[in-house]
């Protein structure tokens, strides 16, 4: 049968990317496990202890984790919808027919966003959303926002450059999906009816879910992800408003030095991405 | 000069007296001293602070007078500790420690810095007869030096809160000077001051060490309150810290807006943009503010004591010194101790304070011709009587400044009130405190 | 069929389109030829005397040379080590069956989505006991955890795409399978390796949270020099964005190069 080869040239070929890859990504983990099991503070290295599960106990019973939880799901909630509106809204006017040198600029610029470097996005966000000298309060006709200092504002300015940088993305996937549909099903289509709405929902809309989909779930781990640029950008602040998750627990480990507690609380995270990346895989790689 | 032998130990001062001894006062030079160490490498973590542009100018002399070659590391203070804790913990390549008053208990816990006396016992002949080590400002050595009595580091940028204020805009207002009291500064500058975009006051809050060094230990002590009492349980929510606490809420009327995301970066620059009339800020920001450079308003700067709380002055105390590395090599800990025994001393400390730099060195503020340093009256008083454990110096405070920080800045945002922030701080600083041992009495209570 | 006015307004969406997207990286490269003095004014100026002061102060004073340096040994070390161990998986992935495949894949997939934190915090403690900190293998190491996925999950769908008879007949003929993808299906595949490589590179360039956890000074990248500018008593934005422009530069040239194919690449081929 095709494919069938011997286990020895099986694990020739893909036994160093497994043997790579454990080692750099499962060892730390059962570290990450052992350490959490553990009071483990780096400035008190001297009385590390077995303390079984407390650290557990205490990111299950503890507010600030799950608020902060809460915080990154709710950027989520906010961010998403705005990303598919305008990503789709880009989409069908890239695909709508003509103006093929100003549509393949918007294209190459649409690129730009995804690929800067996350930190430098927050360096960015500090110098154009600075309330004094800041360009985009300029822009806002000579408005005088506080954007970096004012819980709420400090995070509408986190989902614009979540918006900013991702859009393009969610414009991108829903793009392809959109250049799946066969030609002449959508022109029959649009002799039928003169409402877009109608063609997008019945003709289109098939062909982006799978897209959709993906965006949804990618995007929920790259929020669950997010770090450098809310780090370069506010650090979590004002106050906590903006502490998500890898933020916080970036926080715990290494500004209070509590690997330990920091470990469980990496390792629920852990939980919770798996569960994640499981829907995912049932969701597109059945044919695997 | 009583408390300061009792903190050095008898060995110490003893063996200090005893290697100056030999060293005979004469014949001891620095060039001779660090002959054997030459070409040594001495890492040390530096801030981006003035004090450490004045040491960096002045270092060409010293490594072409020793040989040794001194890599500066430079980091925001924000990172600071972490980076040296990583360091530490790695036994890494950092020879010196740069240690901030609050990380002390920490690094001699740790035994990542030797004590004083272990160093001179160690290398006699590289102490310098002229150290006199009883030159520092007694407290300032001890605080920002001392552990538990031992001596490890020398202190090198040193702090004293001061008020700085905009002579111009406080006589427009019709002020002669400064308020002398919190409350006066509230009630009479706050309204009179505040006015077309201009603020009073401006109190850096921004969620990390300036949160609850610069703003939250700042209301509490001259209100009469504090972070524990003598049984190491929280005191905040005792009259005098609620006081004091909610004193702070009701002064943010008279500041900018997003006084949380005022670091000293933003708070100075307001100050210096004209912006603000009246900010409480460390000494070390002094060069800044009066350089025609960074300061629109340098011509107007002056600089009184912190004002005055029902408890009195208590104005904020920080400073950081450096100790020689427990795990550098020999030589590389001889240099090192080189490099601070040189960058603290009496001889260099006026070139330091001309080069925008805060000795601590009590000979120096005793020179003619320092005029020009407007802050040296009020440093030199705040020095007198300062309270060490402004910020408590235990090993725990990492943990507990993050706490906080964390609801320091709920409260003045107004998240929680000035009672359920004090409780939250109160239940989770008394946890850390009581894992640390110092509630069954594993753990002397120091700080 | 459209109509002239829809046919403006669509022209008035893609120039808006391509403003807002410009227009960050507008502002970065002109605030970084600005003095101090001129980034700082209120309301900020659109013209004024450009200057590389912050440029030749940022290589040459405070060594953000060496930093890039750093990232660039870096990212081309883990890119072609990814690709070392990735290709020879993808190969196996895509033309042989074997038990545990879909288990295989799955925790490829896993790596692509765990924070970086997760990790960050076990691996700094065990490169410390190792005496790793600091050392450019080690991030060269780290970065294996998302790059080594994205290689195998391209290149495994680009060798899928070549048909199964070119090596049916060179194994007739006695080759073995390791010939075959050597001689036969990766010149084919060049594409998607290049692609692969591509990703591989501007993630490994872009990354922020090891940098800062693992490095110090020897091995820092710049991503983490750019952060240690943000504190201190005096911000200095056109250093900082003269910083960001080096960093981005390279990156935004790899992926208009790979433009085609960044969202294959981000959604890990899920999308075509």
């Amino acid at each position: 049968m095709r494919g069938q080869v011997s286990r020895k040239t099986v694990f020739g070929f893909i036994g160093p990317a497994v043997i790579g890859l454990a080692v750099v990504g499962i060892a730390p983990l059962l570290y990450a496990v052992w350490t959490s099991l553990h009071f483990y503070n780096l400035t008190k290295l001297k009385r590390v202890e077995f303390i079984g599960l407390e650290n557990y106990m205490t990111v299950l019973t503890d507010g600030v984790f799950w608020q902060a939880m809460g915080r990154t799901f709710f950027l989520l909630g906010t961010a998403l919808p705005l990303q598919i509106a305008l990503g789709l809204m880009i989409a069908l006017v890239l695909h709508q027919p003509g103006l093929t040198l100003i549509k393949t600029l918007c294209r190459l610029s649409l690129v730009l966003p995804m690929a800067t470097t996350y930190a430098v996005v927050g360096l960015l966000g500090q110098v154009m959303f600075n309330q004094k000298f800041g360009v985009v309060n300029q822009l806002l006709g000579g408005a005088d926002i506080n954007w970096i200092g004012d819980p709420e504002n400090a995070f509408a300015m986190i989902i614009f450059w979540d918006v900013w940088q991702w859009t393009p993305f969610v414009a991108l996937v829903l793009l392809a999906g959109l250049t799946m549909v066969p030609g002449e099903v959508e022109e029959a289509a649009r002799l039928e009816t003169k409402s877009k709405w109608t063609v997008l929902r019945y003709v289109q809309l098939p062909f982006l879910l799978p897209g959709l989909v993906a965006v949804l779930i990618l995007r929920t781990a790259d929020t669950l992800k997010l770090f450098d640029m809310v780090f370069t950008l506010t650090r979590g602040g004002p106050g906590s408003s903006t502490e998500f998750i890898s933020l916080m627990i970036q926080r715990v480990g290494f500004r209070g030095f509590d690997q330990g507690l920091a470990s469980a609380q990496a390792i629920i995270l852990l939980i919770i991405t798996i569960i994640l990346a499981q829907i995912y895989i049932r969701v597109f790689y059945k044919e695997v | 000069m009583k408390t300061l032998r009792n903190l050095l130990g008898a060995t110490a001062v003893t063996s200090l007296m005893a290697t100056g001894a030999i060293a005979g006062g004469h014949g001891w030079s620095l060039a001779d001293a660090a002959k054997p160490y030459a070409g040594t490498t001495v890492d040390v973590v530096f801030l981006l602070r003035p004090g450490y542009e004045a040491i960096e100018a002045m270092l060409p002399a010293f490594e072409e007078e020793t040989g040794i070659k001194v890599n500066i590391i430079k980091h925001p203070y924000e990172n600071a500790l972490g980076e040296q804790v990583r360091d530490f913990v790695a036994g890494g390549d950092l020879d010196i420690a740069l240690i901030d008053l609050v990380w002390m208990g920490n690094f001699a816990e740790n035994e990542w810095v030797l004590p004083l006396a272990d160093v001179q016992a160690k290398f006699p002949d590289i102490m310098d007869p002229a150290l006199d080590i009883d030159d520092f400002f007694p407290l300032v050595l001890n605080a920002f030096g001392g552990w538990n009595d031992t001596i490890y580091g020398l202190p090198v940028d040193n702090y004293s809160g001061l008020m700085f204020y905009n002579r111009c805009m406080l006589e427009d207002a019709g002020f002669d000077g400064p308020p002398s009291t919190w409350q006066e500064l509230k009630d009479v500058y706050g309204p009179a001051l505040t006015k077309d975009g201009k603020y009073a006051f401006a109190l850096q809050s921004k969620r990390n060490e300036t949160q609850s060094a610069d703003s939250f230990a700042r209301v509490l002590w001259p209100f009469g309150g504090s972070f524990l009492d003598e049984n190491f349980r929280s005191n905040l929510l005792s009259e005098e810290s609620q006081a004091g606490l909610q004193f702070r809420q009701e002064l943010m009327q008279y500041m900018p807006d997003g006084i949380v995301a005022y670091d000293h970066a933003e708070t100075v620059n307001a100050f210096s943009q004209g912006d603000v009339a009246m900010i409480t800020e460390w000494s070390a920001f002094y060069s800044s503010v009066v350089s025609a450079d960074t300061s629109k308003v340098a011509d107007c700067v002056e600089i009184a004591p912190e004002p005055m709380g029902p408890a009195g002055r208590k104005p904020a105390l920080g400073g950081f010194s450096m100790a020689v590395a427990s795990q550098a090599d020999e030589a590389e800990q001889a240099a090192a101790y080189l490099f601070i025994q040189w960058a603290t001393s009496a001889e260099n400390a006026r070139e330091y304070l001309e080069r925008g730099g805060v000795p601590a060195r009590q000979s120096v503020y005793e020179q003619d011709g320092l005029e020009a340093f407007k802050f040296v009256p009020a440093l030199v008083e705040s020095w007198q009587d300062g309270v060490p454990e402004f910020r408590p110096r235990f090993a725990e405070w990492p943990e507990i400044t993050e706490i906080v920080q964390e609801w320091g800045t709920k409260m003045m945002l107004g998240e929680v009130t000035t009672v359920e922030g004090a409780e939250e701080i109160g239940t989770r600083m008394e946890a850390v405190l009581e894992s640390a041992g110092y509630y069954s009495g594993d753990k002397p209570l120091a700080q | 069929m459209t109509s002239t006015r829809s046919l403006w307004t669509q022209i008035a969406l893609l120039v808006v389109i391509i403003m807002v997207c410009v227009f960050p990286f507008y502002w970065m490269v002109t605030t970084s030829l600005k003095t101090q003095i001129v980034a700082l004014e209120a309301p900020p100026v659109w013209v004024f005397e450009p200057t590389l002061d912050n440029y030749r102060e940022a290589l040459f004073e405070d060594g953000v040379l060496r930093t890039l340096l750093n990232s660039l040994v870096i990212a081309v070390s883990t890119t072609v080590l990814a690709l070392i161990l990735g290709v020879p998986a993808a190969f196996a992935l895509a033309r042989f069956e074997f038990r545990g495949k879909k288990d295989l894949w799955f925790w490829f997939i896993t790596n692509r989505m765990v924070s970086p934190i997760v990790l960050a915090l076990p691996f700094f403690l065990i490169a410390r006991n190792l005496g790793l900190l600091d050392k450019h293998i080690t991030l060269i190491l780290i970065y294996l955890t998302f790059n080594l996925p994205i290689v195998i999950w391209i290149v495994t769908d680009q060798f899928r795409g070549i048909p199964y008879d070119l090596d049916e007949a060179a194994r007739l003929e006695g080759a073995s399978q390791f010939t075959i993808m050597r001689k036969i299906c990766l010149p084919l595949a060049m594409p998607g390796v290049a692609v692969s490589a591509i990703f591989s590179f501007i993630f490994s360039w872009n990354e922020l949270m090891f940098g800062l956890i693992l490095t110090r000074t020897e091995a820092k990248t710049a991503p983490a020099m750019a952060v240690s500018f943000m504190e201190g008593y005096n911000l200095p934005y056109g250093k900082i964005m003269a910083t960001s422009t080096l960093i981005v530069i390279p990156v935004l040239i790899f992926a208009l190069i790979a433009s085609k194919q960044l969202v294959r690449g981000l959604t890990m081929g899920a999308v075509k």
